[in-house]
């Protein structure tokens, strides 16, 4: 995966990013306000329904979505443990829901507009000296484009792991992978700053 | 162009990565060569702000890198060692424009100007391509794209034919004779600089040696032997 987002015309790509934000904000808010399980329920079918209809294939869905649904699952399981399975499974179907809307928003829209879009919401805290609207949308645009790369990332050093016939374990794969993502971290913020990308004051 | 370096010199922490330097570059050309870790890199950095000097000072066009860094950075284009980590969206026209979106430009002359600069390197047909999808060769014209959309009189350019095939390489090494800017390129590439007007050689943090590239090609061979 080289990228969160997927080209195609489907209904969701057609439909330009303002819409769609304001509806994944909107569901997102819903989502928190309602704890009835099977409200939740039809929205995670809903959320299915939505990112089914970009037409990636079984794997490529879950190539794409197993880190956010382990997560989920582990978050889950927590609640399980230290509250009740009722309380489990109204995390389990919101976050769900939530990551399956998120999910398709992200795969059907462009970054650049992404960044527009967030960047035009962030203008009125702009307006009350509070942020600098186009650093908003930058620092969301970064996260959308740099997420695939720390993943393909996390895949590399799996794979050397296996070139040298050593089996992976969470330090031995989570110390090199935060160390690579800090260090290209620095390395994208010296680019942005010689190339003049953050807003001038 | 006129770069100045007045006693600067950097530390990270206690240990000093580059010794105190009084130079000034005016030449159109200049190379900069040296072994690993010899603060060729640093020394780059420091011309455009990247790198704020530990004591002394740096100046480009009479402003100082620190207190007139934006001015300085808006002169001064870098293009990083690696040229994956410099395009930031990945659909390159995007991310050509995305330099210019800061400068509040209306969109019709942003358009232009990412139409202008790619048709310069040749590279129209690559518009809407994605920076994942190019090769060695063509990230590198991409990078160099990105940086001159915004006009600056002076480009550093950070090992541009590493990791490059020997076709790629020309490729680069052709668009590198053909820029009117003035440079300076920082390699190992020794014939890529070969006809360059200055070339620095620097040696353990300090400058080892400045002159013609023949000579200083030969001290350099010296000091890596």
């Amino acid at each position: 995966m080289k990228t969160l987002y997927v080209e195609g015309d489907t209904l969701l790509h057609r439909l330009s990013p303002r819409p769609k934000l304001l509806g994944l904000a909107a569901i997102s808010f819903l989502l928190f306000l309602i704890d009835a399980p099977a409200f939740l329920a039809v929205a995670a079918i809903l959320g299915a329904g939505a990112y089914a209809s970009l037409r990636l294939g079984w794997r490529q869905s879950w190539l794409r979505l197993q880190m956010i649904m382990l997560t989920i699952m582990v978050v889950a399981a927590f609640t399980l443990f230290l509250n009740s399975s009722g309380q489990a499974l109204v995390v389990l179907l919101r976050l769900t829901a939530l990551a399956l809307f998120a999910a398709a928003v992200t795969a059907t829209t462009n970054i650049g507009d992404f960044i527009d879009e967030i960047t035009l919401a962030a203008r009125p805290l702009e307006r009350i000296g509070l942020v600098r609207a186009a650093d908003i949308g930058l620092s969301i645009g970064l996260v959308i484009r740099f997420v695939p790369e720390i993943l393909n990332r996390y895949q590399a050093i799996r794979d050397a792991h296996h070139a040298r016939g050593l089996r992976p374990g969470p330090l031995t794969l989570a110390v090199p992978l935060i160390i690579l993502t800090l260090r290209n971290a620095d390395e994208i913020a010296a680019a942005i700053d010689a190339r003049g990308i953050r807003a001038r004051k | 162009m006129d770069i100045r370096f007045e006693q600067a010199e950097a530390r990270f922490e206690e240990r000093i990565v580059l010794h105190p330097l009084t130079l000034s570059l005016t030449e159109r050309r200049i190379g900069v060569i040296g072994l690993n870790g010899s603060g060729k890199t640093t020394f780059a950095r420091m011309i455009n702000g990247l790198v704020a000097p530990s004591a002394g000072c740096v100046a480009v066009n009479g402003f100082d890198t620190v207190k007139h860094g934006e001015k300085v950075r808006a002169d001064v284009g870098f293009i990083f060692q690696n040229p994956q980590n410099q395009i930031i969206l990945p659909i390159l026209k995007e991310d050509i424009a995305l330099g210019l979106k800061s400068r509040k430009l209306p969109k019709q002359a942003i358009e232009a100007a990412v139409n202008g600069i790619l048709a310069r390197f040749g590279i129209g047909h690559l518009a809407e391509r994605r920076a994942h999808e190019l090769s060695g060769g063509e990230l590198q014209l991409a990078a160099l794209a990105s940086v001159l959309v915004t006009e600056p009189g002076i480009l550093i350019m950070d090992e541009p034919t590493n990791q490059l095939d020997l076709k790629n390489r020309d490729l680069v090494e052709r668009t590198i004779r053909g820029l009117d800017e003035h440079i300076i390129v920082i390699s190992h590439d020794l014939s890529l600089i070969a006809n360059f007007d200055r070339v620095l050689l620097f040696h353990e943090g300090q400058l080892a040696a400045d002159g013609l590239p023949g000579e200083i090609v030969a001290r350099y061979r010296e000091i890596a032997a």
